[in-house]
């Protein structure tokens, strides 16, 4: 795994070199803000602000997951003429980042993206000094006038793959590998668990919690031991291909999450609920440039294409595939949401009364699961 | 191959080892980066000026090293008595949830009332979790490494369960961790810095270990027991109230360590106290063993850990570097040290191949 | 030179450790089928002339021979394939093993049950032909030290060894043991084995060897036929100088109790009783003796009387006062001294500095420290003052003492029990392993003590020793004392008989 990062990174390195070795004695020259904006105005076409964009990674751009998902959107923005995009990877979510931040801001970034949750209160903290630099944290829910946030509805893709899951059971027992008990996690879980029931009322949803986000071994534990209880599809909130690994490793099938992990398990894995972050970089990127940024909170779903789902494996056969296109089309077209009611929580109370939808606070704020989740959330 | 126990050891050779041996390891480091590209002077130079270069690197150096200090003087008073105590990580967790207990009582009073009891309440938490493997090696002779090492993990889950459970911030929308601490419960800050009080108490504990180590009779117990258990119960030393003792400190200080990260630092209680990549309570091992168990040596070696972590960090940024350079220069330090330090107590003797090595080898004259 | 019928022949070895020489230009001739004692005080190298001719040790200059070739031994490994097996002074044994796998262990041959059993046969015929008696099947736990020891003695038989290198091979056996482990090497000089012999007791030296060397400061200063010569002229070779074995004269008037031992009990370290209803007292003034073969309880009997272990019955009063419950540190400040018989491993910290040794059990005292502070330079003045009393030979208070020769250990060890302001002082095999000087100066230094009016508990094995010193002797068996006898009227051969279980009235 770590020789892959080297890999990957020493072509950049290289061009890195090849490019500015002066521009590096620069940066350590002593943070003066003035001199890499200008010598990049000089690159940058009409008349706006050129963007210097820094990505805050909570692991290793390798970790074919959530980081690699955010970096290959970074890849797209640094495609623009007036961008030029730096990251730096595992960084400690709390306030250990502050001083990354700090480094970014004295090094003249005009943009900061923080890609995980832990960051909110660095971003905060940090953007509190910062008043010229626009910041955007990714999952938080606190903002300042030169902090945003931004998230997608994940929910809207999983729920999909809770019904292709379904349709490929047979022991109508799934398996879900979820990270921590935060609202996010269990918001996919529910969403999941929910599309699996729309298609198969009978499908039972057992969750395994590893309360880490990217931990290879103990991921693929959970999975074996949601394997060992009869799951024969498991679906995961987790950073690293190990669950599919374990699915395929069994003969089973998977379904992925963050990005297309059909490499990693070609025999097992059906599709994935994925992030395509391009969509919101592209377009803040394009307002810090234009100066058209405000702060706001960013939610957006399958009709803005910030999430969506990865090309279907050949294992999911045609009538699968037309019922699901047809429910994606219903949420597009925002005739319908997943947390619509009638809902029953776990206990089998109703939750969501029928004709009722839940609020986005509510959703956000989610702590609890719906009927037919078999596991309960760790306090 | 086999090793030849020295018969005399040099007090040059003793501070000369790690020197070379940090030497050795950055050439090892010089190789690797270059065959990524990098240039190693440069990033070398550069991780020195980004530390050591600018007051910001400095100021963020002292609030690295701070914890550090802390953990690395309680390992090393265990340690000076061979009481391995690898479960800093842990009681530092402890004490930064005693201190956080503190403040959940809901109490909000003067930083003059509320910062002592909270030092208090983690210095208590992380003491009582070192008493307990203490407690088990006097009565039942379990061995401490397994049973520090192991409290860790619970620790750990401790606190996991309070910011997942009773503790989490209500207006988190559930996310864990407790609401930042009020005024009164954060500790003091350099101004325009993130220095805070805890780097002045770090200092303090180590002149006064210092004192207790070099000048009083229980440190000449300590340094008996360490040296010799069967003359330290000869003496007429009470062995295993003096592990008791050593032990609450040993923990206390961590807990400390703890208190100063929550209070000075995080100003919550959150998940990630301790970064993953070289936990302090693990890190400070390290830097007792390279301070050779003097405590001047733990603040000497935990401003240069420091550096090692912000010129990395800085480095990681200004380079483009990847952040594992940093994690292999670390351990490399430490393989090369504690390959110094076994070369400088043994010599290492070469004999023809097929022969097999004796053990006899090992008995003096 | 022919060199038919030399076994080993060491020219001119010459090997320095950092600022001493040990051996200098050493010459020796081991010849076939004979018992060549080397005799020397501590220090004087013979150790490291052994670890030269077992291969630990590379000579800094020289040659060695092994029936009349030139070799190079550069390991162990090839000193036992030439032939060569030595006998070190701690065995190295695995306690839960048997005697027959404790031999084959370390041959390299994966030992296989029928492997095992042809090498039990050998151990069998060996242990026969050579008179060693020990039972190939016995658990090396179970076995006595001489016991043990004679099966470090089969292990290089079995390796096939002609010349045997034994080092101090008495020190730890009973004078019935040391009887049979000289007629097992007279055994073997017959059957033409060689055999280096080290000790220091010049009465067994006379009586086993053939021709004797001696060193002294790393030098050969003589090889004698053993009809040539005599105790005198050995130690006088030994030392440069004359030394007098005297019985010390005893003191006429006696003060009042000191140590009272009231009817005893003690476990040992597996928790099995060691001490059983021990009872006897230490006037003021005495030195009371105490005679045993090792292992018979004197070391619970030296815990129990320092505080170092609580009795499980009985009461222990000293100058009066009841220690029934109190640790260690009480009877020191009570006034109790001890030498223990582990120099290393428990009277010292080898790593610390001579002051810090010299205040070991005084640390506590107000004259070096105020409240928890300790006065270091009141103990390097302290040290100061020992090193120049007691004549320690020493670089310097600030040595680490486990660089000091053993003799010189034993003094810092004995100045610093024996200046304290103390009423009792117990003793455990003050002289093992010193050298004749060192010997002798211990022993003054105790005749001297008793003259002042203090008490001693002298634990010993050297019957002459305690013959020599005590006022009375005490014998102890299994835990029991057999009785308590005059030194003035006592019998050697009495004393045996109760260091084998006879009791004095049985005997007397």
């Amino acid at each position: 795994m770590k020789l892959r990062i080297t890999n990957h990174r020493s072509t950049l390195l290289i061009a890195v070199f090849a490019l500015a070795g002066g521009l590096f004695l620069q940066a350590c020259g002593g943070g003066e803000k003035a001199v890499a904006p200008e010598a990049a105005m000089e690159a940058a076409p009409g008349n706006g602000v050129p963007v210097k964009a820094a990505f805050i990674y909570v692991s290793p751009v390798g970790d074919a997951g959530w980081t690699l998902a955010h970096d290959k959107a970074r890849l797209v923005v640094d495609e623009l003429p007036y961008v030029e995009t730096a990251y730096t990877e595992a960084v400690p979510e709390g306030a250990e980042a502050e001083r990354t931040l700090n480094q970014y801001v004295r090094d003249g970034y005009n943009l900061i993206f923080t890609t995980s949750f832990g960051y909110m209160d660095p971003t905060i903290n940090v953007a509190a000094t910062s008043p010229d630099v626009t910041f955007m944290h990714c999952s938080g829910f606190k903002t300042a006038p030169n902090v945003g946030t931004y998230f997608g509805r994940m929910y809207q893709p999983r729920y999909l793959t809770g019904m292709i899951a379904a349709k490929m059971s047979k022991s109508n027992v799934l398996g879900y590998v979820a990270a921590h008990p935060i609202p996010e996690v269990i918001r996919g879980l529910n969403a999941f668990a929910l599309g699996a029931q729309s298609v198969n009322p009978k499908i039972k949803v057992h969750v395994v919690w590893t309360q880490t986000w990217y931990d290879p071994a103990k991921e693929r534990e959970a999975a074996e031991s949601l394997l060992d209880v009869g799951a024969d599809v498991i679906a995961q909130h987790q950073d690293t291909p190990a669950p599919q690994q374990a699915a395929e490793k069994r003969g089973r099938y998977s379904i992925g999450y963050n990005s297309d992990m059909s490499s990693f398990a070609p025999a097992a894995h059906l599709t994935a609920p994925i992030w395509h972050w391009e969509v919101v970089y592209n377009k803040v990127v394009e307002q810090v440039h234009t100066g058209t940024w405000t702060s706001s909170q960013y939610w957006g779903g399958l009709a803005d294409g910030v999430v969506g789902l990865s090309p279907y494996s050949d294992l999911v056969p045609q009538d699968v595939r037309d019922l699901v296109e047809a429910k994606k089309a219903a949420i597009v077209s925002g005739a319908w949401d997943v947390f619509t009611g009638p809902i029953n929580n776990q206990a089998g109370e109703l939750w969501v009364p029928e004709g009722e939808v839940m609020s986005d606070g509510d959703m956000l704020g989610m702590t609890k699961l719906v009927e037919g989740v078999v596991g309960t959330i760790p306090k | 191959m086999r090793l030849e126990l020295r018969l005399e050891r040099s007090r040059k050779l003793e501070y000369l080892v790690p020197v070379v041996s940090v030497l050795l390891s950055l050439v090892v480091c010089a190789v690797l980066l270059l065959s990524t590209g990098a240039n190693p002077l440069a990033a070398y130079s550069a991780m020195l000026k980004e530390a050591f270069g600018t007051s910001y690197g400095i100021t963020e150096v002292l609030v690295k090293a701070t914890p550090l200090i802390l953990c690395g003087l309680g390992v090393m008073l265990a340690f000076k008595m061979l009481f391995w105590n690898i479960g800093a990580e842990g009681q530092l967790h402890m004490g930064a949830w005693g201190a956080t207990a503190v403040v959940m009582t809901g109490w909000d009073g003067s930083p003059w009332l509320m910062i002592p009891a909270m030092m208090l309440g983690g210095f208590a938490a992380g003491a009582l979790w070192a008493l307990i493997p203490a407690y088990l090696k006097v009565k039942l002779n379990t061995n401490e490494i397994i049973t520090t090492l192991l409290l860790n993990y619970v620790a750990i889950l401790w606190v996991a369960h309070f910011i997942y459970g009773p503790w989490k911030d209500p207006v988190s929308f559930g996310f864990p961790m407790t609401m930042q601490f009020p005024e009164g419960a954060q500790l003091l800050r350099l101004a325009g810095t993130r220095v805070h009080l805890g780097f002045v108490f770090a200092l303090v504990i180590a002149v006064a270990l210092y004192f207790i180590q070099e000048k009083s009779r229980w440190g000449f117990e300590i340094a008996v027991t360490g040296g010799n258990p069967n003359a330290a119960e000869y003496a007429g030393m009470n062995a295993g109230r003096n592990i008791l003792l050593v032990m609450l400190i040993s923990g206390g200080l961590a807990g400390l360590a703890g208190m100063v990260e929550v209070s000075g630092i995080q100003l919550k209680l959150l998940k990630d106290i301790s970064p993953h990549a070289a936990p302090y309570g693990y890190t400070a091992i390290i830097i007792a063993w390279l301070a050779r168990r003097n405590p001047w040596g733990v603040v000497l070696v935990s401003i240069l850990m420091g550096g090692l972590y912000v010129g990395g960090e800085t480095v990681q940024i200004t380079m483009k570097l990847p952040v594992n350079i940093v994690l292999i220069i670390q351990a490399l330090i430490l393989f090369f040290v504690l390959g110094g330090d076994i070369l400088s107590r043994y010599r290492l003797v070469f004999d023809r191949p097929g022969q097999r090595p004796k053990k006899a080898a090992l008995s003096g004259g | 030179m022919t060199d038919d019928k030399i076994a080993v022949a060491l020219r001119g070895i010459t090997k320095r450790f950092p600022g001493v020489i040990a051996n200098d230009s050493v010459d020796l001739e081991l010849r076939e089928g004979e018992i060549h004692t080397l005799l020397g005080e501590n220090g004087a190298g013979k150790s490291t002339l052994m670890n030269v001719l077992t291969g630990i040790y590379r000579p800094d200059a020289g040659s060695i021979s092994v029936f009349g070739r030139t070799v190079q031994l550069k390991t162990p490994k090839d000193a036992i394939d030439l032939g060569i097996g030595m006998v070190h002074q701690s065995f190295k044994l695995v306690p839960t093993h048997t005697v027959t796998e404790n031999i084959v262990l370390g041959l390299g041959r994966g030992f296989s049950r029928v492997k095992l059993d042809e090498a039990q046969a050998r151990v069998a015929t060996l242990s026969k032909q050579y008179g060693v008696k020990v039972d190939p099947n016995a658990l090396v736990w179970q076995l006595s030290i001489g016991e043990q020891q004679r099966v470090e003695i089969l292990k290089i038989l079995f390796r096939g060894a002609k010349i045997l290198l034994l080092d101090e091979p008495t020190a730890v056996l009973t004078p019935q043991e040391s009887e049979e482990l000289f007629h097992t090497l007279r055994s073997m000089r017959e059957q033409g084995h060689s055999i280096v012999f080290i000790s220091h007791k010049l009465d067994e030296v006379m009586t086993i060897s053939d021709r004797i060397t001696v060193l002294r400061g790393g030098k050969n200063v003589g090889t004698v036929l053993v009809q040539d010569t005599n105790p005198q002229d050995l130690s006088h070779l030994m030392v440069g100088r004359e030394i007098k074995f005297a019985t010390f004269p005893k003191k006429e008037s006696r003060g009042e109790q000191v140590l009272e031992v009231e009817g005893v009990d003690a476990l040992n370290t597996r928790g099995l009783p060691a001490l059983k209803g021990v009872t006897f007292s230490v006037a003021a003034g005495e030195i009371l003796g105490l005679a045993g073969v090792a292992g018979n309880g004197q070391q619970e009997l030296a815990q129990v009387i320092t505080g170092l272990q609580r009795p499980t019955a009985g009461t222990v009063r000293v100058q009066g006062a009841d220690m029934r419950g109190k640790r260690a540190r009480h009877f020191i400040d009570a006034g109790v001294s001890y030498v223990p018989a582990d120099r290393h491993g428990v009277a010292t910290v080898g790593d610390m500095s001579l002051s810090h040794n010299s205040v070991l059990r005084r640390y506590r005292e107000p004259k070096f420290g105020k409240g928890p502070l300790l006065n270091f330079n009141a103990a390097i003045g302290y040290a100061r003052r020992l090193i120049k009393e007691f004549n320690i030979s020493t670089p310097g208070h600030a040595t680490p003492v486990r660089s000091l020769s053993g003799g010189n250990l034993q003094k810092v060890i004995l100045a610093r029990e024996m200046t304290t302001r103390h009423h009792l002082l117990v003793v455990m095999s003050a002289t093992r392993g010193l050298d004749v000087g060192a010997t002798e100066f211990v022993r003054k230094t105790l005749n001297d003590h008793r003259h002042q009016g203090g008490s001693i508990v002298l634990i010993s094995e050297d019957l002459e020793e305690l013959l020599s010193l005590s006022d009375r002797i005490a014998v102890i068996f299994h835990g029991e004392i057999m009785g308590i006898v005059d030194a003035e009227t006592a019998r050697i051969e009495s004393l045996g008989l109760m260091m084998a279980g006879q009791r004095l009235s049985e005997v007397a």
